[in-house]
Order: structure tokens, then sequence, then C-alpha cells
């Protein structure tokens, strides 16, 4: 009996009872209409009725307007209030699928400034993650969620700013005790700026240091915390009490260990109900408690870090403060007006929050400099960037003064005529005439090849990529990766490679 | 819910209003209503009732509307027909402009109104304070009404 199936395309046929030589003629035989991968049935299928042509065109009756009303559909009730925001904005640092690495190494003291380690991997020390959590160190999207604990390479620049960190300190040889470094961090996208700085919060923390950081600078220039004007300033200043109150709680929070063990020293007239005896820590939460008083308790709190002798009468208590890390990410929002206004409806210039510009004073050699010594990272960011031009001619010239350049001779970048620039960035940026230097630029580049391959290393090694990691694949990454920007090198190492199944045969 | 917001809900106060008020008392245009301090709130209220809001605002526009019918202008008349006023087109796509006969069928107070009012500003321009001077007999579309 001949099979119901069609060969050319596997679809079953109607199955017919009676032989094929026994079959009517085709006049009679039933279309085949069951199979539905043949066009014949289409094409054979008789023609459809044109609709509507036999309705009349009614054309003695009045036009009236119809409007069609919209649907309202049933939608699914929305996540809870915040619940969007918090899975947004949710760091997840462990995948427990990912393989344990044996033999990695911790950052310590010691660990951060070895340069045979160089290239590898280094974890975060466990307990130090709470607080590299309360500063923000940990952005949503860096992909810590993909390995089985938090781990950062340890490149060049990496090196470079832990020999610094040891030598602020007073260790190892050739301290620099009480020494400022300023720098301004850029780099291409994927550069590894943010985690340049989380890097420095780390050694911050391993050194003790105090560590304040605002982990995004557009937060402060939103207009989404209030604000207030300062009587009596003259161009208007503002504070902005609850983004205050909030860097004290990450403050605190973070430097619970080392605030704590530091007693008021200076008299501050503003907190009448601060005790002599109390710690910074306890000075600290006054600002958290209250906003109203956030700003004083800043400013308290920074002239007693930055003390270097106890006021007469105080000198019991008073131990050597210890130096101060000091990291804004995504300065380029600070460069411009923000979204505040003033209560004629101008635009506040960034400048003028009184918050901002103590940050940036830190830059220059003011009164609020860090006079225990300290390191002030101030990095840009690539991936949450206003375009500002004043901000990219001012880092040029920045640059070219680094290489060497005068100011007054014609290869020194300057702002085009008409463009706008903006006088009051330009000023900040304009180069010192005292003895002390002024901040540096560091542009983060890629990672070199050796490097490159400690970190893709890394990846294997926690079963994420099925390679063999060796020169020539690694030669390759690197210069897809745009010469090592480790952004993209985790982008080519987190990509899983899957061999392809055999499909499943049909009989 | 967001201040702003809140205060763009009167008749009368729109973005460029409230964001003004806002920015005269330093609220950050994100604040929320609980958020405010209590002095905050003395002085938007303060403000508030000297401006002209809601139903004072309200009021006024019907006026402005019953001056232009009262002095039989053109804009008056339209006003009254429910065409548009500023001259668009209403051969075709009238649909946002004006009030359609057809509508107008389902509510038979405002219907007979207007009809009546078209008829004698159509026929003769005769016309005292809302009052019909000469009866005039009705076209077919009239009649419809």
């Amino acid at each position: 009996m001949a099979s119901s199936w069609c060969w050319s395309c596997l679809s079953r046929l109607r199955a017919t009872p009676t032989p094929r030589a026994i079959l009517p003629p085709q006049s009679i035989t039933p279309r085949i209409t069951t199979a539905s991968f043949h066009s014949s049935a289409v094409q054979y299928a008789n023609p459809t009725k044109k609709k509507g042509s036999l309705v009349a065109v009614k054309y003695r009756q009045g036009q009236t307007l119809r409007r069609k009303k919209k649907k309202t559909t049933e939608r699914a009730r929305p996540p809870a209030v915040g619940e969007r925001k918090a899975l947004r904005k949710r760091i997840v640092l462990s995948n427990p699928n990912a393989l344990e690495i044996e033999g990695m190494q911790d950052l310590s003291s010691e660990t951060m400034v070895d340069a045979r380690l160089r290239g590898s991997v280094l974890g975060l020390p466990v307990p130090m993650l709470d607080q590299l959590r309360a500063v923000q160190a940990f952005k949503p999207k860096q992909g810590w969620s993909i390995f089985r604990r938090p781990g950062t390479v340890l490149r060049r620049d990496t090196l470079e700013m832990a020999r610094l960190f040891e030598k602020i300190s007073g260790e190892g040889d050739g301290a620099e005790k009480g020494k400022v470094v300023k720098k301004i961090i850029t780099g291409l996208k994927g550069s590894g700026k943010s985690v340049h700085l989380l890097q420095a919060m780390a050694m911050g923390f391993l050194k003790k240091w105090v560590v304040v950081t605002v982990p995004d600078a557009r937060d402060l220039v939103s207009g989404d915390t209030s604000y207030s004007p300062i009587e009596g300033t003259n161009p208007t200043q503002y504070v902005q009490p609850n983004a205050v109150s909030a860097l004290l709680m990450r403050t605190v929070e973070a430097n619970r260990q080392v605030l704590s063990s530091l007693k008021v020293s200076q008299k501050h007239s503003a907190l009448p109900s601060l005790k002599p005896s109390s710690t910074l820590e306890d000075l600290a939460k006054l600002g958290f408690q209250d906003a109203a008083v956030a700003w004083p308790v800043f400013q308290a709190l920074w002239t007693e870090l930055t003390a270097t002798a106890a006021a007469p009468g105080m000198e019991k208590d008073f131990k050597p403060r210890p130096p101060m890390l000091v990291t804004v990410d995504g300065i380029g929002h600070w460069m411009k007006e923000s979204a505040y206004r003033a209560s004629d409806y101008t635009p506040v210039h960034a400048h003028d929050l009184v918050f901002v510009k103590h940050f940036l004073s830190l830059l220059l050699n003011g009164q609020a400099s860090l006079k225990n010594g300290g390191m002030v990272l101030y990095a840009t960011s690539t991936s949450n960037n206003p375009s500002i031009y004043t901000l990219d001619v001012a880092l040029d010239q920045l640059a070219a003064r680094q290489t060497g350049v005068s100011p007054s001779s014609p290869e020194y970048p300057a702002p085009e005529a008409y463009s706008g620039a903006d006088a009051r960035v330009l000023e900040l940026f304009k180069p010192t005439t005292g003895k002390e230097p002024q901040f540096e630029l560091q542009t983060l580049g890629g990672l070199t090849r050796d490097e490159a391959r400690g970190y893709l290393e890394y990846f294997a090694r926690s079963g994420l990529l099925r390679e063999e990691v060796n020169e020539s694949w690694v030669g390759e990454k690197w210069s897809l990766s745009g010469g090592g920007i480790i952004g993209e090198l985790e982008k080519l190492g987190r990509h899983v490679r899957t061999t392809a199944q055999p499909a499943p045969v049909l009989n | 819910m967001i201040e702003q917001k809140s205060l763009e809900t009167f008749f009368g106060i729109g973005n460029h209003t409230s964001s003004r008020l806002l920015a005269r008392f330093n609220i950050h245009p994100t604040c929320r209503v609980g958020e405010l301090a209590n002095k905050q709130v003395l002085d938007l209220t303060a403000v508030l009732s000297d401006m002209k809001i809601e139903n004072d605002l309200r009021r006024e526009v019907l006026n402005d509307i019953k001056r232009l019918k009262e002095t039989g202008t053109y804009r008056g008349r339209r006003h009254a027909l429910g065409l548009p006023v500023r001259g668009q087109r209403t051969r075709t796509q009238v649909g946002v402009s004006f009030v359609p006969i057809s509508c107008l069928s389902l509510r038979p107070d405002l219907a007979t109104s207007l009809a009546l009012v078209h008829v004698v500003l159509v026929a003769s321009g005769d016309f005292v304070a809302g009052r019909i001077k000469t009866p005039v007999k009705l076209n077919r579309m009239e009649r419809r009404l």
C-alpha cells in the first residue's frame, strides 16, 4: 500500500481507504485540504466574494463623525513603589555557580605593592565588602555577579597607586607622610576608571584612611535633593542638607572603626549640643539624624579630620588624624549649570552649590585641602556623561601642560572664539602660580598583553571561558578589545561559546 | 505626590508657572508634598491665594466668551455655533475643533438653542442679547435638530 506521507514535505495526506488504481477521475476526487504545506489548496480555492461590493453607497445620508473609543486594556499590576529602582540598582557580588579559584590572593598591604603579582586578579577581602558597599564603590553593571567573589586586576596603574598609598601612609622607602596627591582620571569607555576608584577605596580601607566618596556626581546637581540658599552670600550659594546627610551616613558606615577611635579636638560654635568628649562618629551621627544641621556637622567633621593639632585646652585625647581619600565619579556633571533654579528662575551653576564647591576646592590649594595628607581622585565618566566643551578643552590644556607645552605657546589648546566657554570651569583648571604642583591628569589606557592574559585566565579558571588561554588567543582578544580595554576584554571573556547540538533526525 | 504635579492640578497653573513658583521658594523639582517645610507650604498658599486660578479663572474665560457673543463679533458667533473660532478649515478634518451636529442631537437643550441662534444670525443678524426678533423658516438641516 502506498504510504500516506507526502514525500516532498513529510506532511500527511488524507488517508484514503482505496488503492490508487481505483480512484475515481480527478474531477470527482476530493481536493486535498488537510495538507497545509501545499500551496495548491490556496490556488484551487473558490474565489472569495468581495466584501461590501453589493452594499449601496448611501449618498443621501448625512455623514456623521464616528470616532473609535480607545479600548481600555486590563494591565497587570505595576510593581510596588521603589521595586523597579531596587532591581535596577541591585548589586550582586557573588555567583555560586562560578568556580572558586584556588590560590587566589586577597588584596592586602603586602600584595597590593607586589610587582610579581602584576596581571593577576586579587580578591577583595570579604570583611571589607560591607565597607565598599557602604561607600557605593560597586556599580550595578560592572559584572561582579558572574564571579564567585569580587576581585580586581593588579595592573600597572594600580601598583603605582598602591605605592603612593604606602608613601603617604609613611611606610616603605621614600615615605612622604602628609603628601597630597590630586588626580583627575580619564580614559576611554570601559577602561576601568570607576574600578580604579574602587581599588583606591579598598586600599584606603586597608591603610585605615578615612574614605569619603561621592559615588555619582550627578546626584548633587540633578535637582533631586533639597536645596536652600545661604543668607548673605554673593553670588548666592546653596546648601543641600539631604545630600550632605547621606554622605555623612556613608562615611560613618564605612569608616566606623577609624572615626570611633578619634575624639573631638576643636571647638565648634555652630554645634552647641556636641559634647567635648564625643568621638567623630558621634559628631557625624548628629548630621544624619537631623538634616537641618548636616552642613555645619560636615564642616565640623572636616575641620576635625584635617586638624593637625588640638585646640588649646583639648589636647588630652588628641590623636594624629589619618590621611584621607576623597573620590568623585563622573566629575563632568559638576562643570555645568545644575538643574536647580535660583529664586529668579535663573539656573544655578554647579559651582554655586556649596557642597560641590567644597569638593572642587580640594583640587586647589585652598582652606579645605587635606592637611594630613591623602589622595583626591576625581574620575570622569563615559557612560553617564554630559558633553561639556569647556571641560574637554580644560582637560586638553591640562594634558598639554603635563607634556611640557607652555600656556603661552601657540600649540596650547584654547577654547574657540564664540564657543561660549564656561569661564568658571577654565578658572578651576588654570595653571597654578604657587609652589604646590597642580593636580595631575591620569589617563587610563588598556591592559598590557601580560595583564590581559592574567585577566582572561581568571575567566577561564572561574569556569566562564571554555577556551585554551594561550599567547595567540590572548593576542587576538587583546587586539579585539582595542588594545586591552578592560571592559571590552570582559565582554569577550564572559561570552560563553557552546557547540551546536546536532539536529534530531526525522524518520 | 510630586509638588510640581500637584500645583499643576490647579486650573490656571501649568508647567511655566509651577516651575517658577518652585524656584521662587527653593523647592527642588522632584520634591514631594510631604517633604515640604511648614514655611514653604505657607508661602505657597499665600501666593496661590493671590493668583487668579480655578473658578475665578474659569469665570473670567466664560465671561470673555460671553462678551464676544454679546457684542456680536465673529468670534462670538463661532463660539455660539460650536464651530472653530480661529479660522480653521471646516470643509474637512473638523473633528477636533468643533462640536458636530450629530453630537448635539444627544443634548437637545444645547442643540435647540444653538440652532435658534444660528437661524437668527444667518437670516438677518438681527440679534439683541440672545432674544430672537424675527422668526425665520427653518431649513432642512435645522429641522433635523
